[in-house]
């Protein structure tokens, strides 16, 4: 079964109740619902007429029976017709564009123009009223939606490659739509669609209500509230109950229509992670004490454990993650996509997401723990003592200002009595400092006027504006250009050099360790696997998988090298350690239990139980 | 590749300017390929570098007549390529082309299952009866390295490496003699990166494919190219064979491109040739040499004329007046 079709059973349920009720009318033994009995008029519930009868004495449910036939046929006949219609208007369209898209899209902003209701009256003013006039009226009417939604969809699905895939295969205009295209865009048409025959039942009424729909005495919710509209003192309940079946109609419809959506995309099982408010709040463990015995470092991480809750329970991305960066120095995180990387540098920001927050260690910058501080408190700190530059400048830069005037916002939130043209000479002076040629100008500009590149010097003159101690920089060039990367990195080692702040430089790649880092921090699945100066663990690798990754980069002459198998996820890490189903050294011991990070000389750590074998091997068959 | 096999894939002259948008046409027009002649051979792997927006990719929709071209002429297998061409007959030829692109995530619907995706080339050209497709897409798999077992599954059930193989696989399903392959490894993480090069390399080597390898890692095209095209704002820089350039680049930008690239190994890291500035915009290209604007050795002539991409020995050939000199 596919994921998600367990929510569609009580909306499918409640709709097919409904419209078997509006079928099954005539088999149902309802009393006429045309037939009038003036002695009974407005009579309360009694047998035989459960909801009583209305200002004619005909019998309410019979007539909210049949009422709910007319009412939904006249929905469902004109959804269907306009979504039929405008789905195909839709494709053509987006699909061939030029005069087809101009026939199709323009001619519907036409329709678009008059007051639904005022078209339905000339319409039905012209034609009579009737069912079949109120399904032609309603259909136009709904027509550009379906026009629009679709088109708009097949814009957007034709950028992506697999569509372009399928034409490199050859594949005919019709079947890229109906075989590739079609079942991409059948969601938002799905939504359209429920909304379509909720607003229909809903206009049928009114119309219906004002005469111009269903023609008495036949029945139709409509025609009902019209009714007992008139007599609402006597009987007000007569209103209740159409007002009733329309209101619940259109509930189960739009439920309906979002679990169908939700059904037909094979993807939903696994997004949404659930949100708790509990997660925000921190466990009140008792945090290590910094090492008192080492050099005082700007920042160290200990024993860092984060916890993010997921549909499938909670996962542990990072795992009892530790390191150190000191003043003036450049600490490289590396690993591959998943490692935990991002977490480990949001945790010390304190920007995890809700559903994530540290169950276990300590984050110290200037004998505060990070991780237990209140978010005022933090908030005060990101940005002065520490800040962050990430991957997509775009993301982290506001759209509708200024570049200089959102540097000089990041100036004056932390220091007060600074005026804003003191700020704004600053970054002015920031961003001719990141070298950004003509910063009086460029300060003028918005982001969206600037190269990548550039917008990643703003976000660094943004990041240092208040002369951090520490600078955390998520992966900043990944996006960029090889020139343009070379760039930034000199940019960051000079800023560092100059400022004697500390640098933590998140990266995937190993090349950037070996440009820009001192000491280098491995990841794998969540863990530090190997730490240690960049000469000595790229020059001597102890960990296996270190060893693995430097053999996977074209670097050399030899043959770049792939690690066989795939990272683990966080749901199905192995009890023991996590490089074990790719490692060529695993023995069962190493399965057994997770191993330690061990202490492998001055400055250099690794967590493998065979290190010392594994090396002294390596070193008999040099010799 | 010597010059006794015809090419099986030939451009000459090919340019691509596409129209400044909006309804107003307001803003000039981007000329993302300009004057580019390039060859691949049977069996041959022929790299094209360049950064973003250098033309790499808008190259390789042009060969495959994915977008038509705005000038120059393509041959495929001797036949000229061109538009106006009976739809059967771009379709017979489509057979065998094809693309296999960067975006792991992208490039596969998420709607359907990836054995279907696999088999459309087979439906659409009718290549293996309804009743066996199954078969031949379980060897498809099998030979990309993945599961056969799999064919039933969504695409988000596997990894960016194991969607990157079953991009491959869709794109051998028709058996091309042609594949264009546009930064299929730049999303990969690096374990899987070089498993996915592997894959490529012996795949060209067992199918005799030819191959037009997009990709702005430099390092990666030095290991499974044989020839390499630099690009630069829509013009070549720089051809020859792999071995040749990368040991020694003769055009300044090429040099500039290599120095860049970051380097595991310290003694194997260049003097860094810091380039000042970026690319500047494909709309507006200098005038004379694309790449004057950035260029250490760029003299008052290198505005003048467009250089010419000419030989400079054996198979390589550059587009820059002083080559020789800086050289
Ligand atoms: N359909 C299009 N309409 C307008 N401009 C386009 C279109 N496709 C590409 N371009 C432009 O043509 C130029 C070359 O683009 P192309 O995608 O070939 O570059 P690339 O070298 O592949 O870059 P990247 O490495 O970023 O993928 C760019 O300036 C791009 O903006
Ligand atoms: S502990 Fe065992 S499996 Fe893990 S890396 Fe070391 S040798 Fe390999
Ligand atoms: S032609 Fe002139 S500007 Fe162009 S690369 Fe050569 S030296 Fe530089
Ligand atoms: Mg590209």
């Amino acid at each position: 079964m596919r994921p998600g079709t367990k929510r569609l059973w009580v909306p499918a349920g409640l709709v097919a109740l409904i419209v078997l009720l509006a079928l099954l009318a005539p088999l149902l033994g309802l009393p006429d619902p045309v037939r009038q009995d003036v002695a009974q008029r407005l009579a309360g519930p009694m047998p035989g007429s459960p909801l009583g009868r209305d200002e004619f004495g005909r019998d309410v449910l019979s007539r909210l029976i049949w009422g709910a036939r007319s009412s939904l046929a006249v929905a469902f006949a004109s959804a269907s017709i306009a979504c039929l219609f405008g789905t195909i208007l839709g494709l053509l369209g987006g699909w061939f564009r030029g005069l087809g898209e101009f026939l199709a899209v323009r001619s519907m902003d036409i329709v678009l123009c008059f007051p639904p209701v005022l078209l339905a009256l000339l319409v039905v003013t012209l034609l009579g009223p009737g069912a079949g006039t109120l399904i032609m009226v309603l259909s136009v009417l709904y027509l550009p939606g379906f026009v629009r939604v679709t088109y708009a969809e097949v814009l957007s699905a034709r950028s992506h490659d697999y569509v372009e895939a399928v034409r490199a295969l050859g594949a005919s205009a019709g079947r890229i739509l109906t075989r590739t295209v079609l079942p991409n865009v059948a969601g938002p048409i799905l939504v359209q669609f429920s909304l379509a025959v909720a607003s229909a039942v809903v206009l049928e009424s009114g119309l219906s209500f004002l005469g111009l729909g269903v023609v008495p005495p036949a029945p139709s919710w409509g025609l009902m509230i019209r009714g007992a509209r008139a007599t609402m003192a006597q009987a007000p309940l007569l209103l209740l109950w159409p007002c009733l079946a329309l209101t619940l109609t259109i509930l189960a419809m739009n439920l309906l229509c979002d679990a169908l959506r939700d059904a037909m995309d094979p993807r939903t099982a696994t997004a949404r992670p659930r949100l708790r408010l509990l997660d925000r709040v921190l466990p009140g463990l008792v945090p290590p004490a910094p090492n008192a015995e080492a050099p005082e470092a700007v920042l160290e991480v200990g024993g860092l454990t984060v916890e993010i809750a997921t549909p499938r329970g909670p996962i542990r991305p990072v795992e009892d993650v530790s390191f150190a960066v000191h003043a003036g120095e450049t600490l490289a995180i590396v690993g591959e996509s998943g490692s935990g990387k991002s977490v480990t540098a949001t945790s010390v920001m304190g920007l995890l997401p809700p559903a994530a927050r540290p169950v276990a260690g300590a984050a110290w910058l200037e004998g505060r723990d990070l991780l237990r501080l209140p978010e005022p408190e933090l908030r005060r700190l990101r940005g002065g003592a520490m800040a962050m530059v990430f991957q997509d400048p775009m993301s982290s830069l506001n759209p509708v200002h200024r570049v200089g005037d959102q540097i000089a916002e990041a100036i004056r939130a932390h220091r007060r009595g600074v005026t804003q043209a003191q700020a704004w000479s600053r970054a002015v002076d920031l961003l001719r400092r990141v070298g950004i040629a003509d910063p009086e100008r460029r300060a003028r500009a918005y982001p969206h006027e600037m190269s990548g590149g550039m917008r990643q010097r703003v976000m660094i003159a943004m990041a240092v504006a208040n002369e951090p101690k520490l600078l955390i920089a998520d992966e900043p060039t990944t996006a960029l250009d090889v020139t343009v990367q070379a760039q930034i990195l000199d940019l960051l080692a000079e800023l560092r050099r100059e400022t004697g702040m500390a640098l933590i430089f998140i990266t995937h790649s190993l090349g950037v360790v070996a440009e820009i880092a001192d000491r280098v921090v491995v990841m794998y699945a969540g863990q530090v696997v190997e730490q240690g100066s960049v000469p000595e663990v790229f020059g001597a690798p102890l960990h296996p998988y270190t060893r693995a990754l430097l053999a996977a980069v074209p670097d050399g002459d030899t043959a770049p090298a792939g690690i066989p198998g795939v990272v683990p996820q966080p749901h199905a890490f192995p009890v023991g350690c996590r490089f074990a189903a790719r490692c060529p050294h695993a023995k069962p011991a190493c399965e057994a239990a997770p191993p330690a990070l061990e202490g492998a000389g001055e400055g250099r750590t690794v967590r493998c139980i065979r290190w010392a074998e594994i090396g002294a091997k390596k070193a008999e068959a040099v010799a | 590749m010597s010059a006794a096999t015809p090419p099986l894939v030939e451009a000459t002259g090919l340019s691509k300017t596409f129209a400044a948008r909006g309804v107003f046409r307001r803003g000039r027009p981007v000329q993302a390929v300009r004057r580019v002649d390039v060859s691949v051979a049977r069996g041959e792997a022929l790299g094209v570098v360049g950064e973003s927006g250098s033309g790499k990719s808008t190259l390789g929709r042009l060969l495959l007549g994915l977008q038509p071209a705005t000038e120059g002429v393509i041959r495929f297998d001797g036949q000229p390529l061109d538009a106006t061409m009976p739809k059967a007959e771009w379709r017979r030829l489509r057979r065998r082309m094809q693309i296999v692109f960067q975006d792991p995530f992208g490039s596969l619907d998420p709607r359907r299952r990836i054995g279907a995706q696999i088999a459309d080339g087979l439906a659409i050209h009718d290549l293996v009866p309804a009743a066996e497709r199954a078969g031949r897409v379980e060897e498809l798999l099998r030979q990309v390295g993945l599961d056969p077992t799999h064919a039933q599954r969504f695409p988000h059930e596997f990894s960016g490496g194991q969607r990157q193989r079953i991009g491959i696989a869709r794109a051998l399903a028709t058996g091309p003699e042609f594949l264009v392959a546009d930064e299929p490894v730049s999303a990969l993480d690096v374990s899987i990166q070089a498993q996915v090069v592997a894959l490529m390399d012996d795949l060209r080597r067992r199918l005799g494919l030819a191959l037009l390898f997009i990709s702005h890692d430099l390092p990666v095209v030095r290991h499974l190219c044989d020839r390499v095209v630099v690009m630069y704002l829509g013009r070549v820089m720089e051809e020859g064979s792999a071995e040749e350039l990368f040991r020694a680049p003769a055009h300044p930008y090429t040099r500039a491109l290599l120095s860049a690239t970051p380097r595991i190994d310290p003694a194997r890291r260049a003097k860094r040739i810091l380039l000042q500035g970026e690319p500047p915009s494909p709309s507006n290209p200098p005038s004379g040499c694309a790449f004057r604007t950035r260029c250490a050795h760029a003299t008052a002539a290198c505005a003048e004329v467009v250089p010419e991409l000419r030989p400079l020995g054996g198979e390589r050939r550059v587009a820059c007046i002083r080559a020789e000199e800086i050289a």
